[in-house]
């Protein structure tokens, strides 16, 4: 890619595992081997299953976790090696939105030392009076009203503490954002607001997305790409319209066959999802291909060979059915 | 006779900032063997208005005024012929027993110290007085195969920690199954879970209907959960209901504002170049609900008589009705 | 439908944004401590002991700047009287006025039990956050030398410091406080161990905030509740120790006066004069009572749960 702001490079994140102090040590591969890229002004988004490790890779991304392999390049530079003035702009530039609007927010501030807390930080702005206004600025960009600054948190729905925590990452003008889970534990009419919500700042302010979530449709809604995440690998990339007309991979067309449509004509037609089982433990991941244990279409050389990503039509996908 | 009749239902909370009115008049009624789902943001009170039907209310809320009638039984505590603690004995007999519930998060429901089998044979011993060991571990067997669990015989000595969320929650609809209910509540059951496993838990609930002829209530936020399992649907407001009607009523010929909302909010993937055009603003506060309709606020047609009256009710169909200004404007 | 609305063509004029209320939160706002305190101040047996306590400060300020007699001066002619007006607790064996003596003592054994509890509060707090945020072999180190010092004998320690340093306040201060710390570093290493996971710090270090910020403004703001409740329980257990060094000799000594020397130099009148060491007893007794009600207050306002 030409202007990846962004470049995942073989990146594995694993956490040890102790059960005894005489066994072996076990690593919980939470992401295993996975590589992608994410162009300015774009948002790739990321599906799959809770413990699919995605949040895992937001964290490693935002330098919460060390990748135990591999590299993250943003803008080029390897995020590992930032220290000093490159980390603090690295930390301005990089943000992130977690899933649960209750436990985002410090409940012993108010909404204004909230808001006002990163730029206090990176001692954005002349004096404190400027920040208190672009904090007021800041509450009318996500439709909260200035006089909401002196409350705290505990006191809003879980939507209003949700675009509160967007302006705090608003506050650093930045340029990345991953979003991690941001509206899965939102009432679906609160879900629409945040998305057109995220809309509008990336093109007002020339943001990328990483955008993690289980529900393809909405992920669908807001990325140019989607990358379908299955036990720590990806499984499969693609233009995000393609990959919902022409899933390749079967975990892809599970996924999308299990979306509850709002039209009960449409789902009294559908016929029963065609995946058995749950999702194995990443301390205990399959041979060959992870998702071979509940795959409808598994074939020998499944439990043999790792697929590797390859290019079929404009995706990519890992899988044996697509063997040339 | 409907199997359960709630009529105007008003149930309230004390807190220390004031009366918090979470259900404010709901009537609704379920028959045996359909899924009637309740729909409604958090804090639109559907929640609550099954704890009030259970008799699962915490301290600081009561019910203020209307009759819930189950199996030809006034089950309301104001209503109960009897005192207070036989109205207590009832509700535990039916708890569990005739009337069921399956909560959002399985974890918080089971017990972590006791094996799977002790907590499926509970209701079992308590409601159904069976003793004998054999015949109860047969039940529990029995009850696993129903729910689609691989392996019963060696899933009822694990814990809950040791299962899947789904698998978690298949051990609740099992228990929930165990004394074959009249009546299954489902408060937001898949809310929790991935899309894959939702589905298999949707089916799961449907066929179950089908089996035992329960009526079902499915309490959810999420209209594509609707669409798939639900005969009619009840769409909740700020304490109230506003629309009601069959599912195909309610998804093609959606009358209330709120709930033509929902609808063009949500996800559809389907559709072609689908703009999200999301309801602005956030629910009303309960602690002083709005005098009107509670949606005044946030509907994008709103009137100046909406903001003073509650909206009368009009009746579409034999089964549709909604509560809305609108369907008066032409009249006058 | 509601008979009396007369239904005008006007009503149905669409409303504006203005006249839209959204985003409406009716109900008040108030602050952790103010939630705290409305709590605190349902419990009435909390308010008594809060009230009792606040005289006693008051009193123990304010009667030995006032009061014509000294802690310390003799008076040979009024040895062991009765509770009198002049002097309202009596007098003791050199003729001392008790009750200035016990308002005395209430100075000293009320500052000991404050000013240990607040010592401990800073040194637990920021042992136990420094050790709970950094975590790993940091963290291992500072809890095994913890442990160590929770080995040890306590009063063994206490005696030792006397012995080094002699009997004063400060000493008493530092036995004290040696081991009493712990309990408030274990608590606060085990809030910020669960907290420092939790996504609002998580938020805080991803913004860029230092170490420091995240453990204090974001960490341990938010363990205030245990603290607090923590803290109320340090004082009544310094006062006791105070008074029971003092009571077996090794505390303040005479003619300065702590509750427990009172109470000692009291013990030897016990069959002539009984009445004298009701006052340092009763003293003590009712101060441990209103503080504990004030503990249990404490806890049930900033734990609304736990109940």
């Amino acid at each position: 890619m030409q202007n990846a702001i962004l470049k995942v490079d073989h990146v594995k994140t694993y956490f040890p595992v102790s059960t005894s102090i005489f066994a072996k040590k076990q690593y919980l591969k939470a992401v295993n081997d996975v590589s992608f890229e994410v162009g300015e002004h774009e948002t790739f988004g990321l599906v799959g299953e809770s413990g699919c490790g995605k949040s895992t890779l937001g964290r490693t991304i935002v330098r919460i976790y060390d990748p135990t392999e591999g590299k993250v390049f943003y803008k080029g530079q390897d995020i590992g090696r930032l220290k000093g003035d490159e980390l603090k702009k690295f930390r301005k530039e990089v943000q992130m939105i977690f899933q649960d609007p209750y436990a985002s927010l410090n409940a012993r501030m108010t909404v204004g030392e909230i808001i006002r807390e990163p730029m206090d930080i990176h001692h954005l702005y002349g004096s404190k009076q400027e920040r208190e206004e672009r904090v007021s600025q800041l509450l009318e960009t996500v439709g909260l009203k200035p006089d909401h600054i002196r409350r705290y948190p505990h006191e809003f729905s879980g939507g209003q503490r949700q675009r509160i925590s967007i302006a705090r990452t608003l506050a650093l003008d930045p340029k990345f954002i991953v979003c991690d889970e941001p509206i899965s534990a939102l009432d679906v009419s609160i879900q629409a607001q945040i998305i057109n919500l995220l809309e509008k700042i990336q093109d007002e302010m020339n943001i990328s997305y990483l955008f993690i979530a289980h529900d393809l449709g909405a992920v669908k809604h807001i990325s140019q790409r989607i990358g379908a995440m299955y036990l720590g690998s990806l499984v499969e990339i693609g233009e995000s319209e393609e990959l919902y007309r022409n899933p390749l991979h079967p975990y892809t067309k599970a996924l999308l066959s299990a979306i509850p449509i709002p039209d009960p004509q449409v789902m009294r037609k559908r016929a029963a999802l065609d995946l058995d089982g749950e999702i194995p433990s990443p301390l205990n991941v399959p041979t060959g291909c992870a998702f071979r244990t509940r795959c409808p279409k598994a074939m020998p050389v499944c439990a043999e060979v790792k697929p590797e990503l390859q290019t079929v039509g404009t995706s990519q996908v890992a899988c044996h059915l697509y063997a040339k | 006779m409907s199997l359960l009749e709630i009529n105007n239902l008003v149930t309230s909370f004390k807190t220390e900032q004031g009366k918090v009115q979470a259900v404010r008049g709901i009537s609704f009624s379920v028959e045996a063997g359909e899924i009637v789902g309740v729909v409604g943001e958090s804090g639109s009170g559907k929640s609550q208005s099954m704890y009030s039907l259970m008799g699962l209310l915490s301290d600081n809320g009561v019910i203020e005024d209307g009759s819930m009638i189950f199996d030809g039984h006034e089950i309301s505590p104001a209503k109960f012929e009897g005192t207070q603690t036989e109205w207590e004995k009832y509700m535990e007999d039916i708890r569990g027993n005739t009337i069921s519930m399956i909560f959002q998060d399985p974890m918080s429901f089971l017990n972590p110290v006791l094996n799977i089998e002790k907590q499926l044979c509970e209701p079992l011993i308590y409601h159904k007085n069976i003793k004998d060991k054999a015949e109860l571990h047969k039940m529990a067997v029995e009850l696993l195969t129903q729910v689609g669990i691989p392996s019963p015989e060696e899933r009822l000595k694990q814990y809950p920690h040791q299962l899947s969320g789904g698998m978690r929650q298949r051990v609740i609809i099992a228990i929930a199954l165990a004394c074959h209910p009249k009546m299954i509540i489902a408060d937001e059951p898949t809310t929790a879970l991935d899309v894959t496993i939702q589905a298999k838990i949707l089916e799961l609930i449907k066929k179950q209907r089908d089996r035992l002829g329960a009526g079902v209530i499915l309490i959810t936020h999420d209209l594509g959960v609707v669409a798939s399992t639900c005969d009619r649907v009840n769409i909740m407001y700020g304490g109230k209901i506003v629309e009601t009607g069959t599912a195909d009523e309610i998804f093609y010929n959606g009358m209330h504002p709120y709930t033509q909302g929902l609808l063009s909010c949500v996800n559809n993937p389907e559709a072609e170049d689908h703009k999200l055009r999301p309801i602005p603003g956030s629910p009303p506060d309960l602690l002083a609900p709005p005098a009107g309709c509670p949606f005044v606020d946030r509907c994008e047609h709103a009137m100046k008589v909406c903001k003073l009256y509650p909206a009368p009710e009009t009746r579409l169909s034999e089964t549709h009705k909604v509560n809305c200004w609108l369907t008066e404007k032409g009249k006058i | 439908m509601n008979e009396e609305i007369k239904l005008t063509a006007d009503l149905f004029e669409p409303l504006s944004e203005d006249e839209k209320n959204h985003e409406f939160i009716a109900a008040q706002s108030k602050t952790y401590f103010q939630d705290a305190w409305g709590r605190f101040k349902k419990n009435k047996m909390a308010l008594i002991g809060l009230a009792f306590l606040s005289v006693m400060v008051i009193l123990a300020i304010l009667v030995p700047m006032f009061s014509p007699f000294e802690y310390d001066g003799m008076d040979l002619t009024a040895l062991n009287e009765m509770p009198s007006l002049t002097h309202p607790m009596g007098t003791d064996k050199f003729g001392r006025d008790i009750f200035v003596r016990v308002m005395y003592g209430a100075r000293i054994s009320l500052s000991i039990g404050f000013s240990s509890a607040f010592i401990c509060l800073v040194i637990g707090v920021v042992y136990g956050g420094i050790a709970g945020y950094v975590g790993g072999k940091t963290e291992m180190i500072m809890m095994r030398i913890v442990d160590i010092l929770y080995s040890l004998p306590n009063l063994l320690i206490v005696i030792l410091i006397m012995l080094i340093f002699g009997s004063n306040v400060i000493s008493i201060l530092i036995g004290i406080c040696i081991t009493a710390w712990i309990g408030m570093a274990r608590l606060v290493r085990t809030q910020v161990l669960t907290l420092k996971e939790q996504e609002f710090a998580l938020a805080a270090y991803v913004l860029g905030a230092s170490r420091s910020r995240i453990l204090f403004k974001h960490l341990v703001i938010n363990c205030m509740g245990p603290i607090i409740v923590n803290v109320t329980m340090l004082v009544p257990s310094a006062i006791f120790t105070e008074a029971f060094l003092s009571f077996i000799g090794i505390g303040i000594s005479a003619p300065a006066a702590s509750w427990g020397t009172l109470a000692n130099e009291a013990r030897t009148l016990i069959e002539s004069n009984p009445i004298q060491i009701i006052w340092p007893v009763l003293s003590i007794c009712l101060t441990m009572l209103s503080l504990n009600f004030i503990g249990d207050g404490v806890s049930d306002a900033f734990d609304p749960k736990k109940k």
